[in-house]
């Protein structure tokens, strides 16, 4: 087995304690999400559980930093 | 103890009621691609090319990843995702709320076709290693020297978990997700799944895991809880 860091295969196996949304809803919000951090404001607080949800999700995680970095450089 | 639960967001009724007035880029979007006639297929054709900007834009960021694939290749997928993208823009676009450009709302659906055709790429002719190689894997890990004896504890506890705690099920996704990194994706392909099924089996699994660990008694360090 590759030597990975046990507490990285830790966190991947035990998740986020925080409440999060699931897959489907987190795509539903992305955009606006992204908008929210790029504006500086607490997009946390406007959608609680999605960011618990990107440090749980891989996928979700790496489509929102595409997103982020494409609508930075877009706006 | 603490409790994970997967739900709905809150519904934000403030934003929900205010209805927001568009901006106007996004205002001339909708209204091009809710017209008729040639409009809406010039309309269709901007959005192709934005989608497929989104597209490249992706397929750029992981192309170190995937050295094996050819320039031709790689815009092949760019191309695929950006048609794929845009038929899904189509389709949802009463989704669309205004609560963002819809550029940003639109890139979205082509990231993801993207970042999706690109993990099933990685994938294709890979065998999703199966649960015993990987069990007995994780199993028989031992720390390194330098991880802590707490990391070591915890390490044992979860396995314990994972053996008496879950059902076959969940032990196959939790395991394939996160001990073989499999990507979500590419796992519910296989198993005729999909993302938001296999990960509430995932967010099931480490739910009961994190209950197996409370009751008995087991610390979780600090450094697990942040992000």
């Amino acid at each position: 087995m590759e030597r990975r860091d046990p507490r990285e295969i830790l966190r991947g196996l035990l998740g986020p304690a925080a409440p999060e949304v699931g897959c489907d809803t987190c795509f539903a919000e992305l955009d606006r999400f992204v908008e929210l951090e790029l504006a500086g404001k607490d997009a946390e607080a406007a959608l609680p559980g999605l960011r618990a949800h990107l440090d749980g999700c891989p996928a979700c995680r790496e489509e929102h930093e595409s997103l982020l970095a494409l609508a930075a450089e877009t706006s | 103890m603490s409790t994970v639960t997967l739900r709905a967001v809150e519904p934000d009724v403030a934003a929900t009621r205010r209805q927001p007035s568009l901006d106007d880029e996004s205002r001339a979007w909708l209204g091009d691609l809710r017209a008729e006639g040639r409009a809406r297929d010039e309309a269709i054709a901007r959005l192709h090319t934005l989608l497929l900007r989104a597209a490249r834009f992706e397929i750029a960021r992981r192309r170190v990843t995937m050295p094996h694939l050819r320039g031709d290749e790689l815009e092949d997928i760019a191309a695929e995702a950006a048609d794929d993208a845009v038929v899904s823009v189509l389709r949802r676009l009463d989704d669309f709320r205004g609560l963002s450009r819809f550029s940003t709302w639109a890139y979205k659906f082509a990231l993801l076709e993207a970042a999706v055709k690109l993990r099933k790429r990685a994938w294709q002719g890979r065998e999703i290693p199966l649960e015993d190689e990987t069990w007995n894997r994780f199993a028989s890990a031992r720390p390194g020297p330098d991880d802590q004896a707490e990391t070591s504890a915890l390490l044992d506890a979860v396995r314990e978990g994972i053996a008496n705690g879950l059902t076959a099920h969940q032990r196959r996704v939790l395991l394939a997700l996160a001990v073989d990194g499999v990507p979500i994706d590419v796992l519910a392909d296989r198993l005729g799944s999909t993302r938001g099924a296999l990960y509430k089996t995932l967010h099931d699994a480490r739910r009961k895991l994190r209950a197996y660990l409370a009751e008995r008694g087991v610390a979780l360090g600090q450094w697990l809880e942040e992000s």
